[in-house]
């Protein structure tokens, strides 16, 4: 270790504790960020030690990276500097839970798996099933809007979260929401670092509401020869006053992942329309019928309730899509793109003949009638890069073209440095940039990964 | 409520381009803004206290656009908020939140304070249910935040400014979500004869994992003030009604309709009725949300408050509440969002005499430190406003504060727009350091 680099660890144990301080290469290699590695990793155990830190390294113009159970750490773009790790996963406790109000208040570091356990044993549980939850961190669900199937009814972490203490980039602890499922006094601070990938603040505790699990579920999958079946169900779905939890619909090449992931669920050559509704039995045979009738009507080919067992194996396939996508080749871009309903058709139509035209294959995840996910399939072969690089740059035009609202959630590195994640900034550029500075006036935190260049 | 008159007549404005000018103009002449809609606010966010330009959007009503296939609808901020939803009905849609005003609240006031009601319990208050805004800051610049999708790469701004009351920006467009009319409505009246059992029914109902879509009390002596005025149909010699409804598919609807029944008795509820049909359910409601009216008819004056708790201290709260009447010597009624813990006690006074006065404000001071106290917060819908913006420091301390000021300052810079709202105002800040003035004179502003 540099005699810098020693000095740094010695004021970092000051701060951290002993023995929560990693300097070691090998330690370290575990928090890079896009090929980077940290000088040091810190792991607080307290919100205080987590000011004390940012004091110290907002003084010192260290940059730093909040990170949890870094399974989402491929969002964002390439940190411009990268000196600190910041680990929460020791903040790891449920500080409060009273079950009778549904509500919820944890530490950032404490995992979705973890926590859904503990709140299963009251019949309750929190909707955001994220991918990768056994090691997933409810700080970084928050910090990187990590998606859930759930959201159909639910919504999202914006629909979730009462409020949140953190700490700015100054090492000023604040707090914004309050602990009660109803409340507008002050500003909403929390809904700006949802999302925000650690580049304003560091999360320190989540107030949450929960939910009660439903007395039963049942999860339905009906197949179509193409992409017009599945959307005439989806519009049908919509129109209908059914009460479904999950309503996501696949290709077939994504449901061909999903099979060699976790086993035969239907065929691969079919759009899939995967559905789940949650209730009493009679409200579960009620959506079994209203179901079954909708698919016929479009033209349904297949039209299956699944058993518990494929039940827990497809819905774990819809919450981890990207993983499985990157999984299969680590070549893979995916793009996570928010659209309306109508503007759906057309975007995949135009996706389909723009990889088509650069021989790329596609595996395809429509989230909640509202999210496309689309990743892109090279084959895991450097060469193909500048094809796949110019696929993803047409394919983000185009998006900001049509109006829909994409990022790209994961690629390779040579992607994200040659193209960029992001749309570029809109009109809201210079009020976000003043957001910035308010919260982190000397950009130590997460500096470069965010829109904008924030 | 009354504030400081206007210096300049409220311009009523049709268009963003004429925002814009405006801004302009007031930046010209250092003048402050107030964005007005229709002014129903219960917290003082539409009075222009320290004078300035007050902004009527009450003429930039105009449904711009109802997308039924997204279930999105272009709104301006002067749209009414039940106007939407009777323009939308056609197509089987809605826009949820709804505010007792919503007969004549606007949804830019939606937009601004956040805006719940009774269906919050389950649909989440207006931040919820918008998409996207289109902004104009106090440079004149306009700015769009989200948009038509469910997402936007990029930090929330619409969910930042959304509750803002009115002190980041202007709206002059409003992209909403709207929701599917549900097939079946099922509206039960639960009487009770102790405020106690209503409470802990409310309690028992949720543990049970039935979330209804509405669950309303009303105690004692506001149903008897409500029935004299609406007739609903409410007992007069009860002590306590709960009104609730649940609603979607027509099996769930009718389980969970049942499974409240039964929760509601084994509380010892002397009687459970069911609205037979789309007039009785109408008649109901019009008892919840005319209640404040009614209240009007006897007492000169009342001061609305909103506060919130978690619904297990419904009971002592409550309590307190009847202590805290006693000794200020004011009857306090209470009518409320039961389901979410969302108060809003009434406390009655007559206005011309200033010991009542000064009785009834301590009386909700004291109100909103107990709501604090119990875990809750210092409101729940009616936003802070000039109401409660010096008893932030019960919830946030002064750093807290010190970001939300910088927050504001980052839209804001100058404290052009809504000046002397949400944040305690500072000393020696330039601004009239005016004393809270919360008492509501029949309940609108």
């Amino acid at each position: 270790m540099s005699e810098v680099a020693e000095s740094l660890a010695s004021r970092l144990a000051e701060l951290s504790g002993t023995g929560r301080v990693r300097t070691d290469p090998k330690s370290l290699a575990a928090y890079e960020v896009d090929g980077r590695a940290p000088s040091a990793a810190l792991l607080p155990g307290s919100v205080s030690e987590v000011a004390e830190i940012l004091r110290f390294a907002s003084a010192e113009r260290l940059a730093v990276i909040p990170i949890g159970g870094r399974t989402h750490m491929d969002i964002g773009m390439p940190p411009q500097r990268y000196d600190l790790a910041l680990d929460v996963s020791a903040m790891k406790q449920v500080l409060a839970y009273e079950p009778r109000d549904l509500t919820l208040g944890v530490e950032p570091g404490i995992t979705y798996a973890e926590l859904d356990r503990s709140l299963r044993k009251e019949g309750q549980f929190l909707p955001l099933a994220p991918s990768f939850a056994e090691r997933a961190t409810l700080g970084g669900i928050v910090a990187a809007a990590a998606d859930t199937p759930l959201r159909y009814a639910h919504g999202t972490a914006k629909d979730l979260l009462l409020g949140i203490e953190f700490v700015t980039g100054e090492g000023v602890i604040s707090k914004s929401g309050g602990r009660v499922v109803k409340n507008v006094t002050g500003y909403d601070l929390h809904k700006l670092l949802i999302g925000s990938l650690g580049t304003l603040a560091v999360i320190t505790r989540l107030n949450f509401r929960t939910f009660p699990l439903p007395p039963g579920r049942r999860m339905f999958v009906a197949a179509f020869a193409d992409l017009s079946g599945a959307l005439t169900l989806g519009r049908a779905i919509m129109k209908s006053p059914l009460q479904l939890r999950v309503v996501d619909l696949v290709n077939p090449r994504a449901a061909g992942l999903f099979t060699a992931y976790s086993g035969s669920i239907l065929g691969r050559d079919s759009w899939l329309a995967v559905v789940e509704a949650a209730g009493h039995e009679k409200v579960l045979e009620r959506h079994a019928r209203d179901l079954a009738s909708l698919s016929q009507d479009a033209q349904a080919t297949e039209f299956v309730a699944l058993d518990e067992d494929h039940r827990e194996r497809l819905f774990g396939c819809l919450c981890d899509f990207s993983p499985i996508a990157f999984g299969a080749t680590p070549a893979a871009t995916v793009f996570r793109i928010a659209a309306i309903f109508s503007a759906i058709p057309a975007l995949l139509e135009d996706t389909r003949k723009l990889a088509e035209c650069h021989a790329l294959d596609c595996a395809i995840l429509i989230r909640a009638l509202s999210v496309v996910y689309i990743a892109l399939l090279p084959p895991a072969n450097p060469e193909v890069y500048p094809e796949l690089a110019s696929c993803s740059r047409k394919l983000m035009t185009l998006c900001v073209k049509s109006g829909v609202a994409p990022m790209i959630e994961r690629c390779p590195l040579e992607i994200k440095n040659a193209l960029g994640i992001w749309p570029p900034p809109g009109t809201e550029r210079e009020i976000t940039q003043r957001l910035k500075h308010v919260f982190d006036p000397h950009c130590i935190l997460s500096p470069g990964r965010f829109r904008g260049g924030i | 409520m009354s504030g400081t008159p206007a210096c300049y007549p409220a311009p009523k404005i049709y268009c963003k381009q004429e925002v814009v000018e405006i801004v302009r103009l007031a930046n010209r002449y250092d003048l402050s803004i107030v964005g007005r809609g229709a002014g129903t606010g219960l917290s003082g966010g539409a009075l222009a206290r320290q004078g300035g330009i007050v902004l009527a959007f009450s003429r930039m009503n105009h449904i711009l656009e109802i997308d039924a296939e997204n279930q999105r609808a272009l709104v301006e901020p002067g749209v009414v908020n039940l106007d939407l939803s009777r323009a939308t009905e056609k197509y089987g849609l809605y826009f949820a939140p709804d505010p007792s005003s919503q007969k004549s609240c606007t949804i830019g006031g939606n937009v601004s304070e956040n805006s719940g009601g009774p269906h919050t319990l389950a649909y989440g208050v207006t931040s919820n249910h918008v998409t996207g805004l289109e902004l104009v800051l106090p440079d004149a610049t306009v700015v769009q935040v989200g948009g038509r999708n469910m997402e936007t790469p990029g930090y929330d701004l619409a969910g930042l400014v959304i509750g803002s009351e009115g002190t980041f920006a202007l709206v002059t467009e409003i992209t909403v979500r709207l929701l599917r009319l549900p097939e079946e409505v099922r509206t039960l009246l639960a009487i009770y004869e102790s405020l106690e059992d209503a409470t802990d029914s409310v309690v028992d109902i949720t543990a049970r994992g039935i979330i209804p879509a509405a669950c309303e009390m009303l105690d004692g002596w506001t149903l008897r003030a409500v029935e004299a005025y609406v007739h609903a149909g409410f007992p007069l010699d009860s002590a306590a009604v709960l009104l609730m409804e649940v609603e979607g598919v027509r099996e769930a609807a009718e389980t969970q309709a049942d499974e409240i029944i039964e929760v509601c008795r084994r509380h010892k509820a002397r009687e459970v009725r069911r609205a037979r049909d789309a007039r009785e359910r109408a008649l109901l409601w019009k008892g919840r949300k005319e209640a404040f009216g009614a209240v009007g008819r006897v007492s000169p004056s009342y001061y609305v408050l909103d506060g919130v708790i978690p619904r297990t201290k419904l009971t002592p709260t409550l309590l307190r509440v009847e202590e805290i009447s006693k000794h200020c010597g004011l009857v306090i009624g209470n009518i409320f969002h039961a389901g979410d813990g969302n108060l809003h006690p009434l406390i009655l006074f007559d206005h011309r005499d200033p010991a009542q006065f000064r009785r009834a404000r301590a009386a909700g001071e004291e109100i909103m430190q107990l709501c604090v106290e119990m875990g809750g917060t210092l409101t729940g819908e009616h936003g802070v406003g000039m109401e409660k913006n010096e008893l932030m420091p019960l919830m946030f301390t002064e750093t807290d504060l010190d970001l939300m000021r910088k927050v504001r300052a980052a839209f804001n810079p100058v404290g052009r727009l809504n000046p002397g709202k949400v944040l305690p105002l500072g000393k020696g800040c330039g601004e009239t350091r005016l004393q809270p003035f919360p008492l509501s004179a029949g309940g609108n502003l």
